[in-house]
């Protein structure tokens, strides 16, 4: 007990010593001063970022970073946003090649501590975004995720994630949510192709798992029937064979696979095929959807073969007729020497959207602190709207996107000289938010 | 040594048709409302694919079943050496042109069993190399100190890999075309599962000719046995245990290339995952013991498909393990070790 | 029989003319107690304010780096925890970090919404503790009769199952999703949040205090010397009247309560636990640490968890972010991200073959070592750690 007693009033000291120090050096961390030798003539704030940038989720990563620094370097070549030059802080959270929501938090904390970074885009995992939307949440930043669809990150129990402030949001995400596209694929399997009984399959991942319980409530309650459900953790030596040769004989007429194409959506559908089950359409989120071209590197259609790659659907969680589509997509070309990824568009519009908040709010504050909590709440002003990559855009109260739109893709395999691309076959609005 | 031969080859025979009547009844479990013919169907199909999977598990599992038998390090880095097995298969293809199915089959043939032999070579060297310089100089260092430079030697391997080649999965040529099936009381099973299961046997019983047969063999059993002896009577320790590597490690690389034949995709950090459930079967087998290695990896490519089978996907991983766990608690030397006490 | 002692009380022995500083030591030597708590007040003042000098303060502010040094302070509580099983007592365990799950598990389901249930956190701490302890004892008790080799992939076995089970239990742990809005930790008067992290650090330091000199008691004591005895040579400690089961069970377990303190701690610094938490990366980085640091060396472990940390996801994450100011023409271009495991694999494989036993060996350990070497023929079951 003395011992205790001895090492509390160790820890008191300590408390005291260092909340000295804290104090003495509060503001001074970050490279906030800037002579406004670039774009803008009031100084840099930063835009932070937060998503897998190492290992297998490069593909995922890498693209979804590309948009975000094609939309400032614009921005900065414009003369920056409210008369700041912008930069951008880049955080990884993949711990050996795998998102992880420690590390998510870690870098969460790095942002918010640098004073200039008055926006985040990011994260790109629901799972990581559970473990950030608490510190960015105390902090005031406004964050948002360009493809995050979990439910509960912005409606029912997402105040769970705002312990601190639990009325002062500040999380806010451009895909439409779970409770949306899962229902969107399976209206479309059982009315517009025609399927009752279904194979679903999911990664056992949040967002899998979430996307493909969606799918299921949704498609049992038109009236189809569930053949089987499995669930198979993606591993680097997964085997899908086994999984669709047991199915095989309760003759499903479709599949619908929850995860990604990095989780296995690729593989599955060519082990699918090669278990002489290639006729059934292979459904999915946007997570097999990534729109990328065969052959280029780490795209569904590469990862299944694009002899394997007919009959499969996908929806993307967003508006197909771009307004500036194209012309997207060959700005993007010309920086990156790359078709743009899945959520390229989606992570520009969402640094657009941030842009826009700082642009308007600059005037209004005096410093970093108060020009953080201005974005924060600019964007959370439900009237304003926002004309973005995606077109004109704006939010919900709880930070969804109003213009909730679910795109569906086809895989054609004869596009791009025989080497498969994703066509576009219908989009459907949905009310956002609730 | 015929008799011994004579002997396995029964067993064998009796474990490939209990394990596949098994497999039926487990099918009957998961399905039950289904006709009997299509259960055999089922199970059929199910039982070719364990065999597929085990056979590969059970070509990584020598190596580290080898390994550990004459040095007693486990080889973390025995998975990715299977990884660039795989990824060194991937490259002779390609580069000689072939991305897909080889229709003509004396090509395929001959392409395959070229293959095979760089493949194996190739490896085989690595492994050496891997034992030479990472390995050798650690023989008298504390046990977890090789084990931390095997953490090591995967990790760089990956990397290399991963920079080299992708960060994301590469789809392999699938050289043997999936088009060539049979079809067996009703199951359609591709010839290139039976092919790889009869690859896996020939190399295994190749394998134990050597070890049981050979000069190089018995050096390699004395050094194991008693090191100090072996030298005694004139073995060369440090060639027998980087001949033990070079073999183990190429027979590492075979699997690999025929892991990229089955699945037509592989990445840089499949051989930590397969060398796990690999390890894991040369531990169920009893480790140190080339035949239980077999037997293990055959063992845990059952259980994964037999879980898939019956409706509990979710839980394969665990299943696996837990089997693992049960089988060393009640036969602490795995199924076929030898129950001897600690080596003082 | 020269029982092991630390650094600190290494110069003991060749103090017979007492300077001040010898005595200095010498009073520490005897108070080994005192000498910690001041040993670790010394370091949790130096610290934070290290971090205010470049090249540190390039990397992160203050505040981050007292994150991060919280972060870094469970992976030291972990790496302690294993010390005791692989260092003390030579048992190999794969499978630690589903002790740290069960530990955040449990804070996780009884202080949250998820069941409604809001136990604070201090007394947590012990409860934590006491179920992995638990689940040490139940993992242990029909598997520690194994050899070593065998009793490593049972527990790498056992680190496998947990996760998979958190995942697949959609109605107890909320399955794949885990359970968000965590309990934070509160004392009247002080935040416990993100942006403070300060009280999180004065925990820290308490908790790995009172754990050190548990630690050091412990290995001083009857059963340290019986665990000891153990990983030297287990027949002939069981011949010398130490009953092996009991004692590694015990090891096994007080391994186990360190990692449930920690996964206490995390959970209700991260506010979220989930499955994807816990995979075998943990066990192996955690493994890596007490190996780098010096097996069987309380000290050495305590700061290889720290530096492998530290290095892990602040150097090499940062590294990129620090080096694209400076323009230094080649080293500016580099992405570290996608190096940082190539990195952290060579600087194993290096510093095994440099120094095998570890940065910071115990000077028992550094013996057994030195008289094997040299001495080439020796087989593997005489020169070796008999780990077994």
């Amino acid at each position: 007990m003395q011992k205790f007693l001895r090492s509390s009033a160790v820890g008191l000291t300590l408390l005291l010593v260092l909340a000295a120090c804290q104090g003495n050096n509060a503001p001074g961390g970050g490279s906030t001063s800037g002579s406004g030798a670039g774009g803008g003539s009031k100084g840099t704030v930063k835009i932070g970022v937060d998503l897998p940038l190492s290992g297998n989720e490069v593909a995922n990563g890498q693209p979804t970073f590309n948009g975000i620094k094609l939309a400032v370097d614009e921005a900065n070549k414009n003369g920056g946003a409210g008369g700041y030059k912008i930069e951008i802080n880049k955080q990884d959270d993949a711990v050996n090649g795998v998102h992880n929501p420690d590390q998510g938090a870690t870098n969460a904390k790095t942002l918010v501590a640098d004073p200039a970074v008055v926006g985040m885009v990011g994260p790109f995992n629901s799972n990581v975004a559970r473990s950030i939307i608490p510190v960015t949440n105390e902090a005031g930043l406004a964050e948002c995720s360009p493809s995050n669809t979990a439910v509960d990150l912005t409606k029912t129990g997402s105040d769970k994630l705002r312990p601190q402030n639990p009325d002062k949001r500040n999380y806010f995400r451009l895909a439409a949510p779970d409770d949306i596209q899962g229902p969107a694929m399976a209206a479309f399997d059982y009315n517009d192709l025609g399927k009752k009984n279904a194979y679903i399959l999911d990664d056992t991942e949040a967002f899998g798992k979430g996307v493909a319980d969606e799918f299921q409530k949704a498609f049992v309650k038109l009236g189809g029937k569930v053949a089987k459900r499995d669930g198979q953790k993606y591993s680097a030596s997964v085997d899908y064979t086994s999984l669709f040769n047991s199915v095989k004989s309760l003759n499903p007429d479709v599949v619908y696979f929850g995860g990604t194409q990095v989780t296995g959506g690729g593989l599955a559908r060519k082990q699918m095929v090669q278990a002489g089950m290639g006729a059934i359409p292979f459904t999915g989120p946007d997570g097999i959807a990534d729109l990328g071209t065969g052959g280029s590197q780490g795209a569904f259609i590469t990862l299944a073969g694009v002899d394997n790659s007919h009959d499969v659907y996908g929806t993307v969680a967003g508006v197909h007729d771009l307004p500036s589509g194209s012309d997207f997509s060959s700005r993007y070309k010309a920086a990156f020497q790359n078709d743009p990824g899945a959520y390229s568009a989606i992570a520009y519009a969402c640094t657009q959207v941030l842009l826009k908040a700082i642009s308007d709010s600059a005037a209004s504050a005096s410093d970093m602190k108060s020009l953080r909590e201005a974005v924060r709440a600019y964007v959370f002003d439900a009237s304003k709207t926002y004309d973005t990559a995606l077109g004109k855009i704006s939010f919900t109260s709880t930070g969804d996107i109003k213009q909730a739109f679910i795109s569906f893709y086809k895989v054609d395999p004869s596009l791009n000289g025989g080497k498969g691309g994703w066509t576009f076959v219908k989009q459907q609005a949905f009310e956002g938010g609730q | 040594m015929t008799f011994r031969i004579l002997r396995l080859a029964l067993i064998a025979a009796g474990a490939l048709v209990i394990s596949w009547l098994l497999m039926i009844g487990l099918t009957w479990l998961g399905t039950r409302s289904e006709s009997f013919s299509n259960v055999v169907a089922t199970g059929t199909a199910q039982y070719f694919s364990a065999l597929t999977i085990g056979a590969i598990y059970a070509l990584i599992a020598l190596g580290y079943t080898m390994v550990y038998g004459i040095i007693e390090l486990i080889n973390f880095a025995h998975g990715d050496v299977f990884m660039v097995g795989a990824f060194v298969a991937y490259l002779i293809f390609t580069s000689l042109g072939f991305g897909g199915a080889i229709k003509s089959i004396p090509l395929l043939i001959g392409i395959l069993l070229l293959g095979f032999l760089v493949t194996m070579v190739v490896l085989g060297v690595l492994g050496a190399a891997i034992e030479r310089f990472a390995y050798r100089p650690l023989r008298n260092a504390p046990r977890l100190a090789p084990l931390i430079t095997a953490i090591g030697v995967s990790f760089i391997l990956q990397n290399v890999v991963q920079v080299l080649i992708s960060n994301s999965p590469v789809p392999s040529p699938q050289l043997v075309s999936l088009e060539y099936r049979f079809t067996l009381l009703g199951a359609s099973v591709p010839l290139l599962n039976l092919l790889i299961f009869l690859v896996a046997v020939v190399l295994m019983i190749a394998l134990q000719v050597f070890v049981g047969g050979t000069r190089l063999g018995r050096a390699m059993r004395s050094t194991a046995q008693d090191r100090e002896a072996a030298q005694l009577m004139g073995v060369n320790i440090n060639a027998t245990i980087a001949i033990t590597f070079f073999i183990g490690s190429a027979l590492a690389g075979a699997a690999g290339l025929i892991y990229g034949l089955y699945k037509g995709n592989i990445v840089f950090n499949l051989g930590f995952d397969a060398g796990l459930k690999a390890f894991t079967a040369a531990v169920l087998g009893g480790i140190g013991n080339t035949v239980g290695a077999a037997l293990g990896g055959f063992a845990i490519g059952f259980i994964e498909v037999a879980a898939v089978t019956t409706g509990l996907s979710r839980w394969q991983e665990a299943l696996v393990f837990s089997v693992l766990i049960l089988v060393l608690v009640f036969r602490p030397a795995g199924i076929l070790g030898q129950q001897i006490g600690e080596r003082a | 029989m020269t029982r092991q002692r630390g650094t600190v009380e290494d110069s003991e022995t060749g103090a017979t003319a007492l300077g001040s500083t010898d005595r200095l030591f010498d009073f520490f030597g005897r108070h080994r107690s005192v000498a910690i708590m001041a040993a670790m007040l010394l370091v949790a003042i130096a610290l934070p304010l290290i971090v205010l000098a470049p090249p540190f303060s390039g990397f992160n502010t203050q505040g981050v780096w007292i994150d991060n040094f919280n972060g870094a302070g469970i992976y030291v509580l972990l790496a302690l925890g294993l010390n005791v099983v692989v260092g003390l007592a030579g048992l190999l365990d794969l499978g630690y970090a589903a002790f740290f799950a069960i530990g955040a598990y449990t804070y996780g389901l009884l202080a949250s919404s998820f069941y409604g249930i809001h136990v604070p956190f201090w007394p947590m701490l012990i409860v934590g503790a006491l179920v992995a302890a638990l689940f040490g004892i139940a993992l242990g008790a029909p598997t520690l009769r194994l050899r070593g080799d065998y009793l490593a992939i049972v527990t790498l076995g056992f680190g496998e199952i947990v996760p998979v089970v958190f995942t697949n239990s959609d109605a107890l742990t909320n399955g794949t999703n885990g359970i968000s809005g965590v309990d934070r930790p509160s004392l009247p008067g002080i935040i416990f949040g993100a942006s403070n992290p300060v009280p999180f650090y004065v925990t820290m330091v308490v908790m790995l205090t009172i754990v050190l000199i548990l630690l050091y008691r412990l290995q001083d004591s009857r059963l340290g010397r019986a665990w000891m005895a153990i990983r030297e040579d287990e027949l002939a400690a069981a011949s010398s009247g130490v009953n092996t089961i009991t004692t590694k069970l015990l090891a096994f377990a007080l391994g186990a309560t360190t990692s449930g303190l920690a996964g206490v701690f995390a959970a209700s610094r991260l506010v979220f636990v989930s499955p994807d938490q816990f995979g075998f990366t943990v066990s192996f980085t955690i493994l890596a640490m007490v190996v780098l640091g010096g097996m069987g060396n309380i000290w050495g472990v305590a700061i290889g968890a720290f530096v492998v940390f530290i290095v892990q996801s602040v150097v090499l994450k940062q590294l990129t972010n620090f080096l694209q100011p400076l323009n230094i023409p080649f080293l500016s271009s580099i992405d570290f991200l996608q190096y940082q495991f190539l990195l952290f694999g060579i600087a194993l494989v290096a510093m095994m073959l440099l120094r095998p036993e570890g940065l910071f060996p115990s000077s028992r350990r550094r013996r057994e070592l030195h008289t094997a070497q040299g001495d080439d023929l020796s087989s593997p079951q005489e020169s070796a750690e008999p780990l077994t």
